[in-house]
């Protein structure tokens, strides 16, 4: 057989090195090519991971096996011998850019899950790479100064099982470094300043939502393949809304990543909430924020856990070996005493606010004329079990004002307890809150409770005292909800009424915030939704197809109303036609619909209705590993087959 | 009536005496102490009796004898144990010497303090260390004295724990009443009205409050407290409890897709119908597998999306508004006038915290509401109209079905599920349609990949993994003293058998827990000091624990700490036992009947004797002045109050 030369660039050997002419026949099998062109360069180091592309017909030759016949390969290919895993800038869901190697030659799907080894999250099926929003090229500048996370010298690690160290993987407590970044990781970030969240690109209508969706790399071809090259910037998201087996355990990473597109699904408007709402997502936030600045260090939750019940044991012990006496004290409430103002708005009286003497005990507050009068009988007994409690607060004009609602069969009662400083207010602001719930001053979470209320009301006196410029201590209350809610009220404004949230989940754990704040994001109507643009059969105008987890729905471009709903569940079989790119489903009773995609590849949208569809079969596996075939079996369109 | 008032204070101030002393006794230092004078036996009941004295004031004669058999029942329990235990330790005595006498004293509180829950019953139960080990005396005592303090402060808990004696009416007419627990809920109260009124255990059974003055109603939900929203009942209250079948209680479940579709049209469902029953109901099946799956087992509960026009009664005027609401989990909202119906948009009319939902009934006449289908939205404790509260008014009842179902999942979330599983547990003998919902189509016809899925996806096996038996309660709190749900709830029936002295020592095994050692007791009883009771006897491997609600949970804290377990038996199979004389009469055999009183002279150490007749069903006061050594205090108190109501009764 005949031997003709085949040109090779080697990578490695510089930029502007010419290219290898290695002389080989048709029937020499690609090892081979290799093995003599590693010769050709004289250069001694590890190859094992580089292999051979074809730049023309965008395609790896993979198949060492293979010969170069019947990989079709002759005299006019050019092949650039190149490493498979190169690095690459990932887009972070909490922000962040993280520098790591990723595999270059593998389908997209498999390089997340290598991706998701290394930073230790589980279920990688869940998310997937996009290409990120165009960014204007004036902006670029700053971009070079953003801090980047590395990786890059972190080996990727072959589906070991991973071992713990100091709470996290071992390949990240190597150095400071790697360390730091599993922080980042781990911990959700602080929150960002108003004025980024409003530079910040945001869909405004239900078709700026679809292009989001237009974006996502196709899983079953390489990064190659679809035109990534090495150190380009590619975002890592949760692309597929049903999270499987939520582990704090296990889940830190994945638990606050999520948090993290969640929080800005939220603060950039993707997903539409209520004022109320929105509120209590910023309390949580505020709440996460602050439980995570205080979390020392990166201690993995479950080292919280034990911690937490060796504290518990610790409590038992000392109540056990106090001397009975003490317990006694203990067991006796302590109280509340103090000279309060208090207002009654029922009674039509201009009087306002009149002093007495108040005392706090188990869950009520007794009020007395004066101090002298305490043994005698109240004017008045207040029992605060049931009752709402609402703050009244302006620390700019000193006014510290406790609103309650006390349920009354009449209905309910109001009454403003006014007291003098911050100090008598957070001591019985908190009381009330635990009276409310049932709870004394014996309860363990009182001085906290205390706490809470001390750090907001301060948090509030910097942002008002301050309305323009926050130092970087105090969190701005508007870094907490949308540019909407920004625009729509004063920092003074909003403080109060994130306080108001706040009480209610201010007890919350930190895992247990999270997993509050993902459990409202998922009770939102909109949640989980993927738009594309389609055009269906028949039809003349554009309109939205959604895709969630469950269901695909038709919505009116215009007017964005819900036309139609169909569940998987009543699905019989979906079919792509791939020459005029239109995807064809067929439901029970004969319904049949077919639309094309107008902005997105047919690709993408085959590929999330086949990935929900896989998702929902994984609870039926009782094994961690994953059914990668099966995956591909369902979005790998012709080109899997 | 006073007297009875006066008696029960007395009464009250009688415990309360005991307790403190024995707060005292927890206090000193563990001295040896006769064993003749057990520590407060009657602590059982709480000292927390203003409530019952309140709720007394309402009750018939016949209520209050029902009543009676149930305080005594819970007495006469407690004293058994006692005796059982004095009797152990007597024996035991001289093995392990000091040591061992604090020990017995803490098992026999640890086992009458019958009414707590599993959790601390445990804690107590598993600290005392075996005698027979012999450790060094400081560590016993140290052990000792943590126990103590750990018990001190478990009856401090338990002395707080109210009561309240409630009356629930039947929708025959008729009523029963029985004592609830501050820690019961509405599931094992309802338990024990299943066992009481021997109706199917349906799920749609539910115990409702009603409320004349705002006509509304409301069924409490499962895993609500009763004794909270009833105490927050005013005093003069007209309010009711009822015990009645609910169809629409658990109706999501059933037919979710009613619920989540709602918005489809009849007349597409209609055809839907029309076209292949079979395959309708062999597919619904799958399709309820599958909403019941995805809306309720996922991290959050998805609620259904309801929307739609509602009338709106303005505050404080007559009229009523139309707007169009919209239903979140976060909330009930509206979208005001000339706004989209976008999120940002809405206005929050109430959040769910602290509101609960309750039918109303002709709102027409009351407040000229449009239609007579309205709900309100209110506070549990406000019970007269209000500015705070929120009147609604749907155009049909199917309509305010959705609403108020809607709510209670926004509200209730998955606890609404969990209750639901927990009343098909109860109710899987007897009805049928639960047979559905546990099963699989196998030969589902869909070729695509996701119903299959979700089918196979072990929601069909659902109910079948919560593996508890459907009766068995060890885990929840006792249901209240049930010797009367046994009863016939009327008046001491005059046909009834006159004590019978023999069979005396055969009725005793009737008293699930301390059953040899009455029979036994002249003989010294195996050194069991620090083993629980000795198991019953094989007839007594019938009668599950929940019959006799004070023993039951000392054994299974017990089986929890060493012993295996009495047998219990699901409920639910169990046939309710004919309260008819003739049981009386051959009292040995059939568990439940308590016995009529035997009379004094039964032959049993003389201290503990009498507890046995206390055992014994109220109608015959005369027998029961008999001393009452143990318990001096508690059971002369009984006695007189028994007489006082002999008394009242037989007055004109």
């Amino acid at each position: 057989m005949a031997a003709w030369d085949l040109t090779v660039t080697v990578e490695d050997l510089g930029p502007d090195a010419p290219p290898l002419q290695i002389s080989v026949t048709s029937d020499l099998h690609i090892g081979g090519v290799i093995l003599k062109l590693v010769e050709q360069t004289n250069l001694k180091r590890d190859w094992s991971d580089h292999a051979l592309w074809w730049e023309q017909k965008q395609q790896w030759l993979l198949r060492t096996g293979w010969t170069l016949d019947k990989c079709g390969v002759h005299a006019d290919a050019r092949l650039i011998f190149t490493p498979q895993h190169k690095p690459l800038r990932l887009g972070l869901p909490n922000g962040a850019t993280l520098k790591m190697r990723a595999c270059f030659s593998s389908p997209v799907f498999r390089t997340v899950m290598g991706i998701c080894r290394v930073l230790n999250l589980r279920h990688p099926e869940e998310l997937s790479l996009l290409r990120p929003v165009e960014e204007k090229k004036k902006k670029k500048d700053k971009d070079s100064s953003e801090e980047l996370y590395d990786l890059t010298d972190v080996p990727l690690t072959a589906g070991s099982v991973q071992a713990l160290y100091n709470g996290m993987p071992a390949h990240f407590a190597d150095s400071p470094k790697t360390e730091a970044v599993y922080k980042m990781l781990s911990v959700s970030l602080p929150s960002p300043a108003p004025e980024a969240i409003a530079k910040l690109y945001r869909p405004a209508s239900i078709v700026d939502k679809t292009h989001i969706h237009t974006r996502w790399l196709d899983s079953s071809r390489s990064l190659m393949q679809q035109g990534i090259q090495e150190n380009d910037k590619l975002g890592l998201r949760f692309k597929y809304y049903t999270f499987h087996d939520m582990d704090p355990k296990y889940d830190a990473v994945r638990l606050t990543q999520l948090y993290e597109q969640a929080r800005w699904a939220i603060l950039l408007e993707d997903i539409d909430c209520t004022e109320e709402e929105m509120m209590l997502f910023g309390a949580l936030q505020y709440h996460i924020g602050k439980q995570s600045l205080s979390q020392d260090m990166v201690s993995s939750c479950q080292g919280m856990d034990d911690l937490e019940s060796a504290l518990k044991s610790l409590e038992v012990k000392m109540v056990g070996d106090g001397n009975s006496t003490d317990m006694l004290d203990n067991m006796t409430a302590p109280e509340l005493n103090d000279h309060l103002k208090i207002f009654r708005p029922k009674r039509l009286t201009l009087k306002g606010y009149k002093q007495y003497w108040c005392k706090f005990q188990e869950t009520s507050i007794s009020y007395y004329k004066s101090k002298e009068d305490r043994y005698g009988e109240p004017i008045q007994q207040l029992n605060l079990k049931g009752c709402e409690v609402a703050p009244d607060v302006n620390v700019a004009g000193q006014k510290f004002c406790i609103k309650l609602l006390i349920p009354a069969p009449e209905g309910m009662n109001e009454i403003y307890l006014r007291c003098e400083n911050e100090k008598q207010y957070s001591q019985w602001m908190a009381a009330c809150k635990l009276a409310s719930k049932g709870l004394t001053l014996l309860d363990s979470s009182y001085q906290s409770e205390v706490q809470n209320i001390q750090t907001f009301l301060s948090m509030q006196r910097s942002s008002s005292a301050a309305p323009t410029s926050q130092t970087d201590e105090s969190i701005n209350t508007h870094s907490l909800v949308s540019p909407r809610y920004q625009k729509k009220y004063k920092p003074k404004q909003l403080t109060p009424r994130i306080l108001e949230a706040y009480q209610n989940i201010a007890q919350l754990s930190l895992t247990s915030a999270i997993l509050k704040f993902l459990q409202i994001w998922q009770a939102l109507p909109d949640f989980g939704i993927s738009y594309f643009m389609v055009r269906f059969k028949g039809s003349r105008k554009d309109e939205v197809l959604g895709i969630a987890n469950n269901r695909l729905i038709r919505i009116d471009l215009g007017v964005g109303d819900v036309v139609k709903t169909w569940r998987y569940s009543n699905m019989r079989q979906w079919n792509v036609n791939w020459d005029i790119r239109q995807v064809a489903i067929e439901f029970d009773g004969n319904i049949n619909i077919a639309f094309g995609c107008v902005n997105a590849d047919c690709k993408v949208v085959h590929e999330y209705i086949g990935g929900y569809i896989f998702m929902s079969t994984r609870a039926r596996q009782q094994s961690d590993t994953l059914n990668e075939e099966l995956f591909h079996k369902l979005t790998g369109g012709h080109e899997a087959l | 009536m006073d007297d009875i008032d006066a008696m029960f204070s007395d009464m009250m101030q009688e415990m309360d005496l005991l307790t403190q002393s024995f707060e005292a006794e927890t206090e000193s230092a563990p001295l040896p102490k006769p064993p003749s004078i057990p520590a407060p036996q009657e602590m059982n009941f709480s000292i927390g009796f203003t409530d019952l004295n309140a709720s007394l004031h309402d009750l018939e004669d016949n209520d209050l004898d029902a009543l009676m058999a149930d305080l005594v029942a819970d007495i006469s329990a407690t004293e058994e144990k006692f005796a059982t235990e004095r009797d152990t330790f007597k024996g035991s005595a001289p093995v392990a010497q000091i040591p061992s006498q604090p020990q017995s004293n803490f098992n026999l509180i640890a086992s009458t303090d019958t009414s707590r829950p599993a959790t601390s019953s445990n804690s107590i139960a598993a600290p005392p260390p075996p005698p027979t080990s012999k450790p060094s005396k400081e560590e016993l005592e140290e052990q000792m004295k943590a126990d103590k303090i750990k018990l001190a402060l478990e009856k401090l808990k338990e002395a707080k724990v109210k009561k309240l004696v409630v009356k629930v009416e039947i929708t025959d007419g008729s009523s029963k009443t029985l004592m609830v627990d501050e820690r019961q809920t509405v599931r094992d109260v309802m338990d024990n009205l299943f066992e009481k009124t021997h109706c199917d255990c349906n799920v749609d059974w539910s115990v409702c409050e009603t409320n004349p003055d705002l006509q509304t109603e409301r069924a409490f939900e499962d895993h609500e407290n009763l004794v909270e929203p009833l105490s927050t009942w005013t005093r003069d209250t007209e309010n009711k409890v009822l015990f009645q079948e609910k169809k629409d209680k658990y109706e999501v479940f059933r037919n979710p897709q009613n619920f989540y579709m709602w918005k489809k049209d009849k007349k597409s469902l209609k055809d839907m119908k029309d076209k292949d029953k079979e395959q309708l109901l062999e597919s619904s099946c799958l399709v309820l597998h599958f909403w019941v799956q995805e809306n309720f087992c996922g991290a959050s509960v998805i609620v259904p999306d309801l929307e739609g026009i509602l009338y709106l009664k303005e505050d404080g005027k007559k009229s009523w508004r139309q707007r169009y609401f919209l239903l979140r989990a976060s909330g009930l909202y509206y979208s005001p006038k000339g706004k989209t119906k976008a999120s940002r948009d809405l206005v929050c009319l109430v959040q769910f915290d602290n509101v609960n939902v309750y039918y109303c009934k002709e709102y027409r006449i009351k407040y000229k509401a449009p239609t007579d289908h309205c709900f309100i939205l209110k506070h549990p404790q406000i019970q007269k109209e209000s500015q705070y509260i929120k009147y609604l008014c749907c155009d049909d009842v199917w309509s305010m079905t959705l609403w108020v179902t809607g709510i209670r999942i926004a509200k209730y979330g998955k606890q609404l599920y969990d209750n639901y599983k927990a009343a098909v547990r109860k109710a899987a003998g007897s009805a049928t349609w639960a047979n559905r919902t546990i099963q699989t189509s196998s030969n589902a016809s869909t070729p695509s990949p996701t119903p299959k899925a979700k089918a196979a996806n072990g929601h069909a096996s659902h109910p079948a993994v919560e593996t508890k038996g459907p009766g068995n309660q060890t885990s929840f709190p006792p249901p209240p003293p049930p010797s009367m749900e046994i009863l016939p709830p009327q008046p001491p029936d005059p046909m009834l058998p006159p004590p019978l002295p023999a069979p005396s020592s055969t009725t005793k095994v009737n008293k699930f827990p301390p059953p040899p050692q009455f029979p036994q007791s002249s003989i010294p009883p195996p050194p069991t000091d620090d083993l629980p009771p000795p198991p019953p006897p094989p007839e007594d491997a019938e009668q599950p624990p929940d019959f006799l609600p004070p023993p039951p949970t000392s054994m299974t804290s017990y089986g929890g700490a060493a012993l295996p377990p009495p047998p219990p038996e699901p409920l639910a199979s169990l046939p309710p036992p004919p309260p008819a004389p003739q049981n009386f009469a051959s009292a040995g055999g059939a568990p439940p009947p308590p016995p009529p009183p035997p009379p004094p002279p039964a032959p049993a150490p003389a201290a503990y004797q009498p507890t046995n007749s206390v055992r014994k069903v109220a109608p015959s006061p005369p027998q029961r002045t008999t001393p009452q050594l143990a318990a001096p205090s508690g059971g002369d108190f009984m006695s007189e109050l028994m007489t006082a109501m002999q008394k009242k009764r037989s007055q004109p």
